[in-house]
């Protein structure tokens, strides 16, 4: 099996490598991109992240992920999965593109900008166009070239990310066809859930269950609170129960469940940020307390090694050393709704610290889907999507510098309040 | 008793303070382990976080004899009277094992063979810790009592690094404890748990943190003296399972934690005026 996956990757190595004969313009931001992670793994590897000297304002780097998605944007309306060095934008991807408009409104509210609303609804009627008359929303990368002998597939993680989207599109526009579509989604998903809680079966990927589709559970969740169906409630509680008890003591999560892959980061942090807030949503202490604990675990390795390792082997035992940036953007934003949450400042600072390493990360300058991306790996050619920059990392890291500047604006007023409040009681005295 | 020194450089000026401080008081170490001030890994690291020009700087700035006296060089003010000695100030801890006659020794880490059986060799009955590497086991059972740290906090509230700041923004109260170090991060056996009281004119985050380690050498002192005439005794801490460990406080909690110490200033300043002024109310009523 290792043998047979490691011929297909060097195979669609080899495919993506011969495409540079194509575009030899590739060549020269490909090389110096090498270069560029070859020279700060030589002489930076232990601090990587050195985050003290971070010289990237918030906004300049929010600006600069946002214009990467928006660069991104297809014609069709949808988001590219990836910008690939070697062969450039992919097709648009439905999966992203739903949850990467939450980010888009996000944005907009908070830059005033007209524009996001547009693209972002453009985006949304795209994916309503996709939804298969089962409710349910296509696996993998849109094929808008025309694949006649490739039938769609329903895909049960798929559809929970474009959830997510729809709810959010339907709060800011008020289309009730947009909730009409919504609606039938969650409830193709919890007609197709197992008595267990988990999803399993043709729908799952590679068939089986994983516990990081508990992003599912949270979009279904914010469905309920829309929809007022306990059908979708239900589901989504009966889901976070069976996540639950997957959670281990040392804070890993079995059922991450991916066969010829490590638990790489992003899924890991896929299945914390699902069940934080899905107890978040639902009102589930054991939800938020489970959550809570596997992100301590990943918060002490990062503080105390100052990173976290791209991929987990059981329990955090071991792992290999690069770094998942769009994991690390997830775990920032895991972090940061559990200070909200429990005030705990300790959250907060890790954040902080993280926030400023993924800004350095990142490239302000350069040509067309490069600039502002968010690579899949660091270094470059680390095995989570080589080559790549990916929009999902874009999409984490915008959410985590939008969270940050809310949190920390928060912080900031509530704490001058109490402090000037007892400065003027003890200038009284 | 026998006294070894674990430092994190021969520049260390808290260890050239505890050093000098315990000689002072008759206790002369038999030795000190200190780390090497530079290695090829730590040029690299430094060339490629600051780049070529300030990594030359910071190297200059640490070779180059200060022009200035000796005194005005101690970069932490409040340790001034545990440096001084009849010829100025030490600022190293070669002068200071020059004086008083003890060995200094340099090594890669703490932990190493070579560094355990240099302690061995000393054989120690206490082992002062003022930085350097995460001490293993090995090393922790070579001194007879074991390895005293000063943690700039109260234990076991505020475990960990920038402890002081984290004490301003939690609200635990400033303070200082003298421990012996186990395997983890300050759980190990309380000798001496003292809150800080110090003056109210900080002027800044650093010039508490100088005042807690002036404070903290002083502590080791007595509790070294305490240990000898056995006056006091190690007490386990009773939630060493509690997570109570801080990291490093990134720069914008140290504002916030600023601010606090203003604001604790402020007050303490105000009930400072507010007993003075009741003093003198009093006093015109007797």
């Amino acid at each position: 099996m290792t043998s047979t996956f490691m011929g297909s990757r060097a195979i669609r190595a080899f495919k993506e490598a011969a495409c540079l004969l194509r575009a030899p313009q590739r060549v020269l931001p490909l090389v110096s991109r090498l270069a560029s992670d070859r020279r700060r793994t030589t002489f930076e590897y232990r601090h990587l992240y050195s985050y003290s000297s971070t010289t990237i304002p918030r906004s300049d780097a929010l600006q600069s992920v946002i214009a990467w998605i928006l660069a991104a944007q297809r014609r069709d309306g949808g988001i590219a999965a990836y910008y690939s060095l070697l062969t450039g934008y992919s097709e648009s991807y439905p999966e992203v593109t739903g949850y990467i408009i939450p980010t888009l409104y996000d944005v907009a509210r908070l830059s005033q900008d007209s524009c996001l609303l547009q693209i972002a609804e453009r985006a949304t009627q795209w994916l309503l166009a996709l939804q298969m008359p089962s409710g349910a929303f296509p696996a993998g990368l849109h094929r808008s070239h025309g694949e006649p002998d490739v039938i769609a597939q329903p895909s049960v993680f798929n559809t929970g990310q474009i959830l997510q989207g729809l709810v959010r599109a339907h709060a800011e526009t008020g289309e009730t066809q947009i909730l009409r579509q919504a609606v039938a989604a969650g409830d193709w998903l919890a007609a197709i859930q197992q008595s267990d809680g988990s999803w399993s079966g043709p729908a799952a990927y590679q068939g089986v269950a994983h516990t990081y589709y508990s992003m599912v559970a949270w979009a279904l969740a914010q469905l309920a609170a829309v929809s007022n169906s306990s059908r979708h409630a239900v589901a989504a509680d009966k889901n976070i129960v069976w996540e639950i008890a997957h959670f281990k003591p040392s804070g890993w999560i079995d059922g991450i469940n991916l066969h010829e892959h490590p638990a790489y980061l992003h899924f890991i942090a896929y299945a914390i940020q699902g069940v934080l807030e899905c107890g978040i949503a639902r009102r589930r202490d054991d939800a938020i307390e489970a959550a809570a604990k596997s992100a301590w675990v990943l918060l002490q390795k990062f503080e105390i090694h100052k990173r976290l390792l791209g991929s987990y082997e059981a329990d955090f035992k071991a792992g290999r050393r690069f770094s998942c940036l769009t994991g690390n953007a997830q775990m920032s934003c895991v972090w940061l709704r559990l200070f909200e949450v429990t005030r705990d400042l300790r959250y907060l600072n890790a954040a902080l610290k993280m926030n400023e390493m993924l800004k350095q990360s990142i490239a302000l300058k350069g040509g067309r889907g490069i600039a502002g991306g968010v690579a899949g790996s660091f270094p470059i050619w680390g095995p989570y999507q080589p080559m790549r920059f990916i929009s999902w990392g874009c999409k984490f890291l915008a959410d985590a510098l939008m969270l940050e500047q809310r949190l920390t604006r928060e912080f900031e007023e509530s704490f001058d309040e109490k402090t000037s409040n007892k400065i003027e009681a003890a200038q009284c005295t | 008793m026998h006294i070894a020194m674990l430092c994190s450089s021969a520049y260390s000026e808290t260890g050239c303070a505890v050093a000098s401080r315990l000689a002072q008081l008759g206790y002369i170490p038999v030795g000190a382990l200190t780390l090497r001030s530079w290695d090829s890994g730590t040029l690299l690291r430094k060339l490629g976080q600051w780049g070529l020009r300030d990594s030359v700087g910071y190297a200059v700035a640490k070779l180059r004899p200060a022009k200035t006296s000796a005194c005005k060089a101690i970069r932490n003010p409040h340790l001034k009277a545990a440096l001084r000695h009849e010829r100025g100030a030490f600022r190293n801890l070669r002068e200071v094992g020059a004086a008083y006659k003890f060995p200094v020794v340099t090594c890669a880490n703490q932990n190493s063979r070579r560094a355990i059986a240099q302690m061995k060799q000393w054989s120690p009955d206490l082992a002062i810790f003022t930085g350097g590497n995460i001490l293993r086991r090995k090393l922790l059972e070579v001194p007879r009592l074991g390895v005293l740290n000063a943690h700039l906090a109260l234990l076991p509230e505020i475990r960990g690094m920038s402890s002081p700041e984290w004490s301003l923004l939690c609200g635990v109260p400033l303070g200082v404890t003298i421990h012996f170090i186990d395997s983890g991060i300050d759980t190990g056996p309380i000798l001496l748990r003292r809150e800080f009281a110090g003056a109210s004119d900080y002027e800044s985050l650093e010039d508490l943190r100088n005042r807690m380690i002036a404070e903290g050498v002083e502590l080791i002192a007595e509790a070294v003296c305490g240990l000898e005439r056995g006056t006091i005794s190690p007490v386990a801490q009773n939630d060493r399972e509690k997570d109570n460990q801080f990291f490093v406080m990134h720069e914008r909690l140290k504002v916030a934690a600023s601010r606090r110490l203003e604001q604790r200033r402020l007050s303490l300043a105000g009930a400072c005026a507010e007993s003075v002024s009741l003093g003198g109310y009093g006093g015109g009523n007797g």
